[in-house]
């Protein structure tokens, strides 16, 4: 899965993920998102030992979830290379070590199938380790529930990459965190690497958002579309009435806005080519 | 948790910043001679392997973890094929970024 679609603008790499936390949860107030419990976040964040160590928790609370770049961190994904292997009856414990660091991973052995997987781990290999992160005697360490050897080694690049990107995501979203659009509708249609549900997918907010200033004139053509007089017109509003409102733009970028928004279900085409209705109306 | 000794991640240009520190880079293997492996950065640079493993064991990429003698000598401590595959532009731009902005996640 590294680097392998061609148009891979980021989020969409991510997109989908059932396992991301909702990130919309901590920030927005409302919408869908409020469903999920706040401090119940079940995701899983690309990290860097380095990182790990700079995760905080609230000092009073042992069983208290770390947070890192503002997020909960529950599960974690790492990859590095095997040190120190001790394996015990019960469990199989080692160091990994991603270049940035090192921490302990434990990995409880249950069964022949969990012990052979941990037999293919050897001192020296890379891994990649998928576990809970937590904290016992004041150590972190990562509890492991899945530890698999590297077979591709673009998997390491990938997954510092990865790391940045993800790091940066949940800033941007700390930072200049956006507002969802009250009016939001739920995506329609079929999936699109774009279209998504807050609950899917941490890496998107549900709002009309797209990459730099694209963002701003999707948000503006949008409202047009959302204003009152408009929803109320059977077969919405032409093209060329949106490019005549929005001054300083052009034509080709206002159809990219419009087809990112049908992309997303937020409008929809209907009397021909050059009529868009919100799907809100 | 240990983050005390990280290898950086270099290619030929950032490596000359790390001179005596532990540094990691993957290498394409040109050759091998005499326990001293010729190799070429991401960014096509050329540099030398001190205590590497014989070439013949050996994989096409190579990443090699050990101390930057100059900015043109690794001391390996750890040697580990890459395989024949290896995307080296990606991990061009990923010795850039961690040694810019990103820093602070790697070292």
């Amino acid at each position: 899965m590294f680097g392998m679609q061609s148009q891979s603008d980021g989020g969409s790499l991510f997109s989908g993920g059932g396992f991301m936390p909702s990130q919309a949860t901590q920030v927005n107030e409302g919408g869908f998102s409020s469903v999920r419990k706040s401090g119940t976040a079940t995701g899983l964040l690309p990290l860097t030992v380095k990182q790990i160590s700079q995760a905080t928790q609230k000092p009073s609370d042992e069983n208290s979830n770390f947070t890192i770049d503002g997020v909960d961190v529950n599960n974690v994904t790492l990859v590095g290379m095997v040190f120190n292997k001790e394996e015990r009856v019960t469990d199989v414990s080692f160091y990994l070590d991603d270049g940035t660091g090192r921490m302990e991973v434990k990995r409880w052995v249950n069964d022949a199938m969990e012990s052979a997987e941990m037999a293919d781990v050897q001192n020296g290999s890379y891994v990649r380790v998928h576990g809970h992160l937590r904290s016992f005697q004041n150590k972190k360490l990562v509890n492991a529930f899945s530890v698999r050897p590297v077979t591709d080694f673009n998997e390491v690049t990938f997954h510092s990459l990865e790391c940045i990107f993800v790091h940066l995501y949940n800033m941007k979203v700390q930072g200049g965190a956006t507002q969802p659009n009250s009016a939001s509708p739920v995506a329609k249609g079929p999936p699109t690497p774009f279209s998504n549900t807050p609950s899917h997918n941490q890496f998107m907010s549900p709002g009309p958002v797209s990459v730099g200033g694209a963002k701003d004139l999707n948000r503006m053509v949008q409202s047009i579309f959302e204003e009152p007089a408009n929803l109320a017109i059977e077969h919405g509003v032409h093209v060329d009435d949106v490019v005549r409102r929005l001054h300083g733009f052009t034509k080709k970028q206002i159809m990219e806005s419009i087809a990112f928004l049908i992309n997303e279900g937020y409008i929809y085409s209907t009397i021909d080519e050059d009529h868009y209705k919100s799907t809100n109306g | 948790m240990d983050t005390s000794n990280p290898a950086v991640l270099v290619n030929g240009e950032v490596i000359r910043r790390y001179v005596g520190r532990r540094v990691r880079c993957v290498l394409k293997v040109i050759r091998g001679d005499g326990g001293i492996l010729q190799g070429e950065t991401s960014d096509g640079q050329q540099i030398s392997v001190k205590q590497a493993p014989p070439a013949i064991s050996l994989s096409q990429f190579v990443e090699v973890i050990g101390i930057a003698e100059n900015d043109r000598t690794i001391r390996a401590e750890i040697c580990t094929n890459f395989g024949d595959k290896f995307e080296m532009s990606s991990y061009n731009q990923l010795c850039q970024l961690a040694n810019s902005e990103h820093q602070s996640l790697f070292i």
